[in-house]
């Protein structure tokens, strides 16, 4: 019974909400907004779960003497720290957020708005670096992604169009560069003449395209986010949805059960 | 010669850190903006705002903490400025409770600034868990989840809050997102209830509501820094997000001039082996 249980009461629930989306009507549609009241208590209360095994966790690693228990003591103190810091000022402001209230202005204020505001910043450093090692042209998918992320970077910074056509060139250039040094190690003459032409042509676009892409650049950077972009990030989106939908269905019927682990 | 070119396939992290460094401190302290066209779905957002009759009220929902508040606050103040200007009503809350307090200190700013009054001009609502199940029954009836404001204060008793029992009586919601909140207020608020939403979120999260813009189900985008810079322009209130734009093109040039030494060297390398 001890499965059988959460099994019923999930299966009950789950169908009458699917119910209720179809059939508005009484008693279906209170019944769903019973369900959501129910769902925000039984929300509230995954908080103090959330805290009670946050601290177990870190008390743990304190009481077991690891590497990082000195981190861990300091987290524990922070938090009975802000919790009674909270209580005072819930009790002296009648709300513990009110921006009159010394918690707010202290704790909030000076100590969690720059450290999360730090967190976020120090990504602009890792993804510089990222990008500048994993960036690399080595396959044509790669090259594609290099070239839109590139456009689109610029296209939607103003004076972007303006520096496009010096990337233009430089790139073309090696690209021609690439293309004469392939053809002198060529032997074949038709080999050789190819590669001279590719690389002649790569240096006689470079003057249209940076003319192009000076003038379209905006343009383009809206197209790859509209069509690519939103065309891709459709298909990610049905694809989770359908998902979605499956597991519910799974968990509606039994069939999955790991949440009673 | 092989030597020149490992040097450029791997410069220092240290060395990228300082140019970055360098690269975003010096326009932000200069604070010299440049001039730009704001994007489309940007001015469809304020197009909205500005035909709005006086006195509607327009919900905002502040679901981004402090890791985005150098994205997102700039342009909540902005917007707020715009909504009081225009003699909108403010409702506010969110699904985020560590970034609850940005938009009350914002909305406490801007209203000082502008002389409006709590329970008149504006109300702030607060946090209750539960997101999508908070969107859905504030749909039917909002004291069914907030029966008080912040305060504990009874919405009944708050002269703004008197006529206003559900989305038929907000005029549009203005979502603040860092996360899948907007999904959210789009797939509850309005595919069930008609709900008239603008999304203003970080770059990162603003190629995901690319379809909802694309389909109509919301008015406006404000995506990014850029969005915000945007909606600064048009509401003539040039401020931090402005002169952040240069310092995001001045980033974005650099990011790209990096990449492209990096494949120079990749491929010089290649060639040499």
């Amino acid at each position: 019974m001890k499965k059988e249980i959460p099994l019923i009461i999930t299966f009950i629930s789950g169908l009458l909400l699917v119910v209720a989306l179809f059939i508005p009507h009484e008693p279906f549609g209170s019944l769903q907004e019973r369900f959501n009241d129910w769902y925000i208590i039984v929300s509230g209360f995954t908080l103090i779960l959330g805290v009670d095994s946050l601290l177990l966790y870190h008390y743990r690693k304190i009481k077991r003497k690891e590497k990082d228990a000195p981190y861990s003591a300091i987290l524990i103190f922070s938090f009975v720290t802000v919790l009674i810091w909270g209580i005072y000022s819930g009790i002296k402001h009648g709300n513990p957020f009110a921006p009159t209230s010394t918690f707010l202005r202290y704790f909030y204020t000076y100590i969690f708005v720059p450290l999360g505001a730090t967190m976020f910043a120090l990504l602009s450093f890792f993804i510089a670096s990222a990008a500048y090692r994993a960036f690399r042209a080595r396959t044509f998918n790669a090259t594609l992604l290099l070239i839109s992320a590139g456009l689109v970077m610029l296209g939607r910074v103003p004076k972007g169009e303006e520096t496009i056509p010096y990337f233009i060139g430089i790139t073309l250039i090696l690209i021609a560069l690439i293309f004469a040094l392939e053809g002198i190690q060529r032997v074949n003459p038709y080999e050789k003449a190819l590669f001279f032409v590719l690389s002649i042509l790569s240096l006689g676009v470079i003057f249209p395209s940076s003319i192009l892409l000076k003038k379209y650049l905006p343009f383009i950077a809206d197209w790859v986010m509209n069509i690519p972009q939103l065309g891709a990030k459709r298909g990610i989106f049905i694809g989770i949805s359908l998902g979605a939908i499956a597991m519910s269905i799974r968990i509606i019927l039994g069939i999955e059960r790991t949440y009673l682990k | 010669m092989k030597n020149f070119f490992e040097k450029l396939a791997r410069i220092d992290r240290r060395i990228i850190y300082l140019i970055v460094f360098i690269s975003v401190t010096i326009p932000l302290l200069t604070r010299k903006g440049f001039k730009f066209e704001p994007l489309q779905e940007v001015k469809n957002a304020y197009d909205f705002i500005e035909k709005l009759p006086e006195g509607s009220a327009v919900m905002i929902s502040i679901d981004y903490d402090a890791a985005s508040m150098p994205e997102l606050q700039p342009l909540l103040e902005v917007v707020l400025t715009h909504l009081f200007r225009n003699n909108l009503k403010i409702i506010m809350l969110g699904h985020w409770p560590l970034g609850l307090p940005l938009g009350q200190i914002a909305l406490e700013k801007i209203a000082k600034e502008m002389n409006k009054k709590y329970g008149e001009d504006y109300v702030f609502l607060g946090y209750r868990p539960g997101v999508a199940a908070v969107i859905l029954n504030m749909g039917k009836e909002i004291r069914g989840v907030f029966n008080s404001d912040y305060r504990g204060k009874p919405l009944d008793s708050i002269p703004l809050m008197k006529n206003i029992h559900n989305y038929n009586d907000i005029a549009l919601l203005i979502g603040f997102e860092a996360g899948a909140t907007g999904d959210y207020w789009v797939q509850f608020g309005q595919a069930r209830f008609g709900l008239k939403i603008i999304i203003t979120s970080t770059a990162v999260v603003t190629p995901d509501m690319y379809p909802y813009y694309q389909a109509g189900q919301i008015i406006g985008l404000i995506g990014g820094l850029r969005g915000a810079a945007d909606y600064e322009i048009l509401v003539n209130k040039k401020g931090f997000a402005y002169a952040g734009m240069t310092a995001q093109t001045v980033i974005h040039i650099i990011i790209i001039a990096l990449i492209l030494l990096g494949n120079i060297g990749y491929f010089a390398l290649r060639r040499l082996r």
